[in-house]
């Protein structure tokens, strides 16, 4: 049996684990807050939005815009893969990257060509460990991201599907259901595909004219769908390191009262070595 | 009486009554009074001014978005709301001139 001091000094270790996984639970639970707090502030914009494209928007305008252009044959896809900079939060990175590499893979098997776009520094490392190619690789994404940010991240595909060069924009990440449910998912950025509203548009006066609207409105869309998703992957980052915190600091805790009875056993064991040793050198002695 | 809404992708910036608003449209400064026939315009970059019912008023630098006013309700969405004017580069300025020459404007 390990010695009572070995096992002293494993308690203290574990114990100073716990609190630095207790700590970290209640920072994200506080961040998490916050982060929520945004997931559903962002909510109002993205279904007025939504509304508005909706009223504009008539099937058969689809050749009409770039944005809209359902391609006959896909040739080439980019997915961008929304990812946290900072472990320790369970399986939240390698679930978003088992997703991503699983939409790619079945885009491969169509024979679709495709481009990766990595945000997040747990991804890159990934794709960089296998030696697979990423388009762009962005690590500059905040906790709280703001509109601009997803601004940069989807403009630049934006721009390309609207020259042709790419036939569909896929975004990978975990949809914001509750704290508890995080799962991974992805969604086609584009082409756009509103949902087709009542077109009351006619009774509105239009300035300068629904079409224009409609052409100025879609990229806005395109980027608020991929602020939507930042902001949820970024609260699905906090609940799945509040979860994986609070899990580690039970552990924690579980590990502590194994070891606690195994230290008093063996102190127990060393008094009552001792006493046999002094009743036996008092017997001696006689 | 107007009940206003502005909303950005952040947040709900401003919600409540208002006498009247100005807004920046694509093409100049749109008024709104209350009864205003259903309008959407498009927004371009600038200050909207909020008159409130008791007197006062609440101004906001916006950028892009649309202004959808119906039955007195108005709501902007903008892609930038704040008290300082948006960063210069991030949003199109002047959008008149491409709407101008755009295929869709019913003017050309």
């Amino acid at each position: 049996m390990a010695g009572a001091r070995d096992v002293k000094r494993r308690i203290k270790t574990v114990d100073n684990t716990r609190q630095i996984t207790r700590t970290m639970e209640l920072v994200a639970t506080s961040k998490l807050k916050r982060a929520t707090d945004r997931v559903y502030a962002a909510r109002p914009y993205s279904e007025a939005l939504a509304e508005i494209v909706a009223s504009l928007y008539a099937p058969g305008l689809s050749e009409k815009y770039p944005l809209l252009r359902q391609p006959e044959k896909v040739r080439r896809a980019a997915v961008l893969l929304l990812t946290a900079n900072r472990g320790l939060a369970g399986a939240f990175n390698a679930n978003l990257i088992k997703e991503a590499r699983a939409l790619l893979g079945e885009l491969r098997s169509q024979g679709i060509e495709t481009e990766l776009h990595v945000s997040g520094r747990k991804g890159i490392a990934f794709f960089r460990f296998r030696g697979e190619e990423m388009k762009t690789m962005r690590m500059d994404m905040s906790d709280a991201p703001s509109a601009e940010e997803a601004a940069s991240l989807v403009d630049g595909l934006t721009d390309r599907f609207e020259k042709g060069e790419l036939d569909a924009v896929y975004v990978v990440s975990s949809h914001f259901k509750s704290a508890m449910s995080t799962p991974p998912g992805h969604r086609r950025l584009l082409p756009i595909e509103p949902s087709e509203g009542s077109s009351d548009a006619d009774n509105f006066i239009l300035s300068p004219s629904g079409d224009v609207i409609l052409e100025r409105m879609l990229p806005l869309y395109v980027r608020n769908a991929v602020y939507t998703s930042l902001v949820e992957n970024a609260a699905a980052e906090q609940g799945a390191r509040r979860t994986a915190m609070k899990n580690a600091t039970d552990n924690a805790g579980d590990m502590l009262e194994t070891l606690t009875r195994s230290y008093n056993r063996a102190r127990q064991g060393q008094i009552t070595q001792e006493i046999a040793e002094i009743v036996g050198g008092a017997a001696a002695l006689e | 009486m107007l009940s206003v809404r502005v909303v950005s992708p952040e947040k709900i910036v401003f919600e409540g009554d208002a006498s009247s608003l100005v807004a920046p449209a694509w093409d100049g400064l749109v008024g709104v009074l209350p009864r205003h026939a259903p309008m959407l315009a498009l927004l371009g970059v600038g200050q909207l001014n909020i008159d409130l019912p008791g007197g006062g008023s609440e101004a906001f630098h916006v950028a892009m978005g649309v202004l959808k006013v119906e039955n007195d309700e108005v709501t902007v969405l903008t892609e930038y709301a704040g008290s300082a004017p948006p960063p210069p580069d991030v949003y199109d300025a002047h959008p008149e001139d491409d709407i101008v020459a755009s295929p869709g404007n019913p003017l050309v």
